[in-house]
């Protein structure tokens, strides 16, 4: 996502200023310019089918981009995501239930459920790897899940929480292009912390963690200390996710945070591209507009009607072929493709990079 | 020369370096004197910073009890701190030499013996290591001073300084101080020695007072006028001690717009090239091949489609450089080659770092046509240039370009005599000539002639008013058959090929000529991995046969540009590199080589491509007649 050297000659940093800005050639500022442009004239073509599409790019990619924080720099496996984008909803829906309480407050309130559940579920991580890691970050989504199924029950919103769209100074957001606006406000914002995190010191630390944890300590970072960071603030940022999502769609219930929901975003990191920021923002895109892709596909064949109860399954199936062949094909996920692409520009006309092996 | 411009050069006959640090820091305080990556970052020093940091290190020199005349040696990679320490020296009226990084220990012994030096200042540890053990042979050191003390752990020695420490148990002075310090020291003061690299016997020193040296190296900047015209980046990588790389980093910043960047190791020269992207560029033919021959590689290396692409662009840059050089291409021609330029020899240049080059000078040894051609290919302005330590910085004759046709080194620059002796030596007269060789009078009078004449030892000839060196006068040699040839020409021609490092042509008194090459590593095993070709080395890869077979080819596409008794016959490959720092081996600092210790050292070798049945036949028909 970010490279600490320029691609193109005559780019030298004078003070650690220019050092640490984020945009260093004139091709990125540009690219980056071009980028904006899109996505904020974007709203004002699209149908509103698109626009909801691009909402739950944008969702998902907050989600993606914590988990591949987790797992993808700190090499911490987490199977609760959805559990901790429950525990970020409801937070949100209890409190508007129970005191009323206006966005200003449920926010910072998902985050804080985040990094309780952050602390308590990252303990585990400092005995466990691997497998038993998953399982007991497994079982973080089924206690949330079965407290929130206690609560809708208990206290009659069996069917699930309404919630009321929020409003922000004063302003309303029912509209789905203000929506558009904050999720992609919200979004940008994880990834420029994201981005920021990692090219400092705790970013640091959690690559060699994952690298050697051995080394790592030999190095003297904490790899309790880091760890738990990883976890609190990876599911902080998720339960944000859960907060947007319960406003987003006006309802929270325990269906909508199944196992598979889980899974999908692990698909998403690792369709995305393990290790990449970028990677995480396409396994999102790619993940969240698959199904209706496949649906589309579908549609065009002849005998539609006859089909139509088959859909789901065919989309799980699908789904199901795309994760193997991704993980057979092409380990390295949509940004391997996409660094395969962008080299061979790069590298325009040499196959491999000239005076590689050049000494003195 | 116009009027102004000589009263220029005259006024800076009357000054030295110090003096126009301090002028500089006066007038042009926050202009950026040069850049110097430490961690990361180009740390920008100004004029007012630079002659400060030089008050302060000829405050703390003075301490040290330096005085006027007195030698002070300099021995590390180049580096900020050198500038730093060789403008204090100055300014306190020593005389400065630099002892080359590569040197070995009897080398260092040497220089240290002849120069007299009493203060002997290393860039690093590695320097103290080599000083320390011959430190107590030489009886006029009384300081070891090193810069960069980080690798100094446990070093007792009475006389070891560490530069930082005296630094700071000195107070700074202020610029008022340096000037009057640089007052004391008047323009026919000697400022520093400069030792050739002579590739016969013992170096020998070059004296060059301050005023005549500032003077020389303006010859260099009203030939190259644009480096006073208009700002410049330029990459400091040649070694100071060579007085080229005394002009780029010390010199011409103070009388030109040159900003010089330094990079943070010696060793990432390809990176710090990237990095500044400069403008100018000062190179030792070396270096433009070995960036050419990588550049090919990679292009041989790549895919289809990409290779198909550089070759489909050569097609149309090789006549255009070809009428480039004759002076006529019309617009379209300009256009499509701005076009092939733009898709493909743009790319390869921002690699390297050289799309912004606007002027490349290659000195200090003769850069081979097709070198030279290949850059004009891909629009790089390669000119060439000749001088030597003797013209005290400045340089005898440049190629002013822009994209001059290969094979001279152009015209006399303003404020030179030069003229032919009768066997075609190289004859300059000018005001700014060296001193002569420190406490050697015999090879001062030997080349510099009392009405003024200095002998370059070069042949040389005009051809369309442009000065063309034919060979190095004492490097001839003439074969059993007679014929007298230039070494030098057909090792240039070898050179050519990327897989060539170095070659020497032997033949003297023989029947044929013959070669020994040093293959270049780095593209030979490039080349050995694109073609299955295992090898474990630089010695197994030597000893392969397709590699020899490789070589021969290379060698006939020489062949095929030389007379026939040009050519080569036979060559053997070196199963080492060469390596100047070690004792004894037959190329010098600056990678020139030594024929005749090359011939004593690999005499097996060389002996070898030589049948000599007819000899030994005589040999025992004699039947050692001659012991009875």
């Amino acid at each position: 996502m970010f490279r600490p050297v320029p691609r193109a000659s005559g780019y030298f940093r004078t003070d650690y200023a220019q050092d640490m800005a984020l945009l260093q050639t004139r091709a990125e500022r540009i690219g980056l310019a071009a980028l904006v442009g899109v996505l904020v004239t974007l709203p004002f073509i699209a149908t509103p089918f698109l626009l909801d599409l691009a909402c739950q790019v944008f969702l998902a990619s907050i989600g993606a981009l914590s988990l591949m924080l987790l797992t993808g720099y700190a090499g911490q496996i987490s199977l609760g995501h959805a559990g901790l984008i429950a525990a970020g909803a409801f937070t949100t829906g209890i409190l508007t239930r129970e005191i009323n309480a206006p966005f200003w407050l449920t926010l910072p309130a998902s985050a804080l459920t985040g990094i309780v559940l952050g602390l308590v579920f990252g303990l585990p991580s400092l005995r466990l790897r691997g497998l038993y890691l998953a399982v007991s970050t497994l079982a973080l989504h089924f206690i949330v899940i079965y407290l929130g199924g206690e609560y809708e029950t208990k206290r009659g919103f069996s069917t699930g929480i309404l919630i009321e769209k929020p409003s922000l100074g004063g302003f309303k957001l029912t509209d789905g292009r203000a929506w558009y606006f904050v999720l992609l406000i919200f979004a940008a914002a994880t990834l420029l912390i994201c981005i920021n995190l990692l090219r400092s010191r705790s970013g640091r630390a959690w690559r060699a963690i994952h690298t050697r944890e051995t080394v790592a300590e030999a190095l003297g970072i904490s790899i309790s200390g880091y760890k738990l960071l990883a976890f609190v603030i990876s599911s902080s940022m998720t339960s944000v996710a859960g907060c947007l999502f319960a406003y987003y769609r006006g309802f929270v219930s325990i269906e909508a945070f199944d196992l598979f929901l889980s899974i999908q975003y692990v698909a998403m990191i690792i369709i995305g591209g393990m290790g990449s920021l970028l990677g995480a923002l396409l396994g999102a895109t790619f993940v969240t507009i698959f199904p209706y892709a496949i649906e589309a596909l579908l549609k065009l064949l002849p005998n539609v009607q006859k089909l139509a109860g088959d859909i789901f399954a065919v989309n799980y199936a699908s789904f199901g072929v795309v994760m193997i062949l991704f993980l057979v094909l092409e380990p390295l996920g949509l940004v391997g493709i996409w660094r395969r692409i962008q080299n061979y520009f790069l590298l325009w006309p040499f196959k491999y990079k000239p005076l590689a092996s050049m000494r003195k | 020369m116009t009027a102004s411009a000589t009263v220029y050069r005259e006024r800076l006959r009357r000054t030295t370096a110090p003096h126009l640090l301090c002028e500089r820091a006066r007038v042009t305080p926050d202009s950026v004197a040069f850049r110097s990556k430490h961690f990361g970052i180009y740390r920008e020093r100004r004029w007012r910073d630079y002659a400060a940091l030089v008050a302060h290190a000829a405050r703390a020199m003075q301490s040290l009890g330096i005085g006027r005349g007195e030698r002070v040696a300099i021995m590390g990679d180049v580096c900020e701190e050198w500038m730093i320490c060789d403008l204090a020296a100055q300014s306190l009226g020593a005389i400065v030499y630099g002892i080359y990084p590569t040197a070995s220990a009897a080398e260092v012994e040497y220089q240290m013996r002849d120069g007299g030096a009493c203060v002997f200042i290393a860039e690093d540890q590695e320097y103290v290591d080599r000083l320390l053990p011959i430190a107590e042979r030489l009886p006029d050191l009384r300081t070891i001073l090193v810069l960069d003390d980080s690798a100094m752990f446990g070093y007792e020695h009475p006389k070891l300084k560490r530069f930082g420490e005296l630094l700071g148990a000195t107070e700074t002075p202020d610029l008022g101080w340096l000037e009057a310090q640089a007052a004391l020291v008047t323009a026919d003061d000697p400022a520093f020695i400069v030792y050739t690299s002579g590739t016969t016997g013992h170096p020998k020193g070059a004296l060059v007072s301050h005023g005549k040296h500032l003077a020389a190296t303006d010859t260099v900047v009203s030939h190259y006028p644009t480096l006073r015209d208009k700002p410049h980046r330029t990459v400091v990588f040649l070694p100071m001690c060579h007085v080229l790389g005394r002009d780029v980093a010390i010199t011409l910043p103070l009388i030109s717009q040159l900003v010089p960047h330094f990079g943070e190791d010696p060793e990432d020269f390809a990176v710090t090239l990237f990095e500044v992207a400069p403008t100018v560029l000062f190179m030792v033919p070396r270096y433009l091949q070995k960036f050419a021959s990588h550049v090919l590689v990679g292009i041989l290396n790549s895919s289809r489609i990409k290779r198909a692409a550089h070759d489909f662009a050569m097609r149309f840059a090789r006549p255009y450089a070809n009428r480039r050089w004759n002076g006529g291409s019309n617009i379209v021609q300009n256009t499509i080659y701005r076009l092939v330029q733009a898709g493909v020899f743009k790319p390869i240049l921002n690699k390297l770092g050289f799309d912004r080059l606007e002027l490349v000078v290659s000195g200090g040894a003769s850069l081979p046509a097709e070198t030279m051609a290949l850059w004009h290919v891909y629009g790089v302005n390669v000119v060439e240039m000749y001088g030597q330590t003797e013209e005290a910085g400045g340089i005898i004759a440049g190629q002013r370009g822009p994209f001059p046709r290969p094979g001279n080194v152009g015209t006399a620059v303003d404020g030179i005599d030069v003229r032919l002796a009768e066997d075609g030596e190289v004859l300059v007269r000018s005001p700014d000539l060296f001193d002569g060789y420190w406490r050697n009078e015999e090879a001062t009078r030997e080349i510099k002639s009392a009405d003024g004449w200095l002998r370059t030892g070069d042949v040389g000839e005009w051809r369309d008013g442009a000065l063309r060196l034919i060979d190095r006068a004492r490097d001839f040699m003439v074969t059993a058959g007679g014929k007298t040839i230039s070494p030098s020409f057909i090792e240039n021609a070898l050179r050519a090929s990327p897989y060539v490092a170095e070659a020497v042509v032997f033949g003297h008194g023989r029947k044929y000529l013959t070669a020994i090459i040093e293959i270049d590593f780095d593209t030979v095993a490039d080349w050995a991995r694109a073609n299955d070709v295992a090898y474990t080395g630089f010695t197994s890869l030597t000893a392969h046969p397709r590699i020899s077979q490789l070589i021969e080819i290379e060698i006939d596409k020489a062949n095929a540009s030389l007379a026939r008794v040009e050519q080569i016959k036979s060559f053997r490959i070196l199963p080492k590199a060469l390596d100047p720092e070690e004792e004894g081996e037959p190329v010098t600092p600056t990678r020139k080589v030594k024929r005749k210790l090359m011939y004593e050292r690999f005499k097996v070798l060389v002996d070898g491509m030589y049948d000599d049945r007819e000899e030994r036949l005589i040999a025992a028909g004699a039947g050692g007649v001659l012991a009875q």
